[in-house]
């Protein structure tokens, strides 16, 4: 009898050990999903900081350009506006494509293009192009992480079981997926 | 794929981490007593207790300061992010697509590219590259090099890295010194007993052995982490283009030739760096790295 109950005791606890795992297991790569977001935030944040100082610089030197000045402060607010992360990345992404615009602007003038304020902006800007891709990029890896940990045997079933649900992938523009041409 | 879990290899280098340090605990404490028998039976204890206290102490604090030194070593600087943005902008971006924190960054002075991470874990790392890694190469290929060092941060090589280079090296060091005074001992006094002479041949040979052993433990670290880490560094990228390119113009670089160049690295940090700083053609055994032109063409097949 002895036996019996100390067996039904191990594997009593072996399940309920299972079950934590598991649990763990998924709220630890739902964090990470979580927090990966966070990140992407964190970096449109620092754009939209920037975009008013690099607009006025720009500004000082071509007045004239007026059309691309109002695009990008329209894109910009619609950054700010916008509450989930879909929504955030896209517009992110309009701004970005409306700054590639104005450097082209901006390159094209040589005051603009030896200001240093101007040059400081420019690099920083560039810099969260890459952290904002980055940050997509982990993003996603997270995302796969719970996918495969979600559809693998036997997580499928405590999956289930807890009721949790499967994030979005983040799609990744074709334009950022290409090497830049010009070397910074 | 599962890119994110480096599991096996951090079991792998923490254990080994351990196994070294009980290693050179023990190492230390038998020169400790082959010293004490050296000496003789009235001092015998008390080396053997200076030498317990010594290498626990010696041990604990280069655990702790390891990366410190080989930082010191090469006369690194802090990087800070308005001197160096480019720098540190690459270094950011590459922590957000590999999940690690940022580790600290410094510069020093040398006209070659090269690069090394040090520290215990992730959360206590540095990065250091020379003036001309910053000079040289361009943002993608800096990237590159970036990335390498931060597969080697995330896996916890730098533990077992850094501690096998500072610590061991220590010992070959310490070795020296041991052959040099026994030298000058066995030249003032020559009618000692045979014991002590025994003991001073024991200690010779442990002497001459111990950078011997050390030196193979050393190279037995970066050979195969160095393909690991490459191949880690695309993946953080998701392209071989800016590491295989920097590896390119690090191979058409030309050795240091004089002294000053070589002084800037010490011997026994040199299989930290991302290339051999003293770019020695030697291969197989004795070689601290793999052959560049290895590394790149497993990185135009990928």
């Amino acid at each position: 009898m002895v036996t019996v109950t100390t067996w039904i005791i191990i594997t009593v606890v072996a399940i309920i050990a299972i079950f934590i795992y598991y649990y763990n297991k998924f709220v630890i790569l739902e964090n990470r999903i979580q927090n990966s977001e966070a990140q992407i935030d964190v970096q449109l944040k620092k754009r939209t900081d920037l975009v008013p100082s690099l607009v006025k610089v720009v500004k000082g030197f071509a007045k004239h350009e007026k059309e691309i000045f109002d695009k990008i402060t329209k894109a910009r607010s619609e950054l700010m506006q916008s509450k989930n992360l879909s929504q955030k990345v896209k517009a992110g992404d309009q701004l970005q494509g409306f700054l590639g615009k104005l450097f082209a602007i901006a390159e094209s003038n040589p005051e603009i293009k030896s200001n240093s304020n101007y040059l400081h902006l420019q690099q920083e800007l560039a810099a969260i192009e890459d952290k904002v891709a980055y940050s997509r990029q982990f993003y996603n890896d997270s995302v796969l992480g719970l996918e495969n940990a979600s559809e693998r045997f036997p997580g499928v079933l405590f999956f289930k079981l807890f009721g949790r649900k499967k994030k979005d992938f983040l799609k990744i523009p074709e334009t950022e997926r290409k090497m830049p041409e010009i070397d910074l | 794929m599962d890119r994110l879990s480096f599991h096996d290899q951090i079991y792998k280098n923490k254990l080994k981490s351990f196994l070294l340090l009980a290693i050179i605990l023990a190492v230390l404490i038998l020169l400790g007593y082959v010293i004490g028998k050296t000496v003789g039976q009235d001092y015998f204890f008390i080396i053997m207790i200076i030498a317990i206290i010594f290498s626990v102490g010696y041990i604990w604090f280069g655990y702790y300061n390891s990366h410190k030194l080989a930082l010191a070593s090469v006369k690194a600087k802090p990087a800070s992010h308005s001197a160096y943005p480019l720098y540190n902008n690459v270094v950011e971006g590459l922590c957000l697509a590999s999940g690690l924190p940022k580790p600290k960054l410094y510069v020093m002075q040398d006209n070659n590219i090269n690069a090394f991470a040090s520290g215990r874990d992730p959360k206590n790392a540095v990065i250091c590259v020379t003036t001309g890694c910053l000079e040289k190469l361009d943002k993608h290929e800096l990237e590159g090099i970036m990335a390498h060092e931060l597969s080697h941060i995330a896996n916890f090589d730098i533990r077992f890295m850094t501690l096998t280079a500072v610590l061991v090296g220590m010992i070959a060091i310490i070795s020296e010194i041991f052959l040099r005074s026994l030298f000058w001992r066995s030249m003032g006094n020559s009618d000692d007993n045979k014991g002590q002479v025994i003991f001073i041949i024991l200690g010779i040979v442990l002497a001459i052995l111990a950078p011997i052993v050390t030196v193979l433990v050393q190279l037995a670290i970066s050979r195969k982490r160095e393909y690991t880490a490459d191949a880690t560094a695309v993946k953080f990228i998701r392209s071989p283009t800016g590491l295989k390119n920097a590896l390119k113009k690090i191979q058409s670089e030309v050795p240091p030739r004089t002294s000053e160049e070589k002084h800037h690295y010490n011997k026994a940090i040199a299989p930290l760096f991302i290339s051999d700083p003293f770019k020695r053609k030697i291969s197989g055994l004795f070689a601290t790295h793999p052959p560049i032109e290895k590394r790149i063409k497993i990185l135009e097949n990928m």
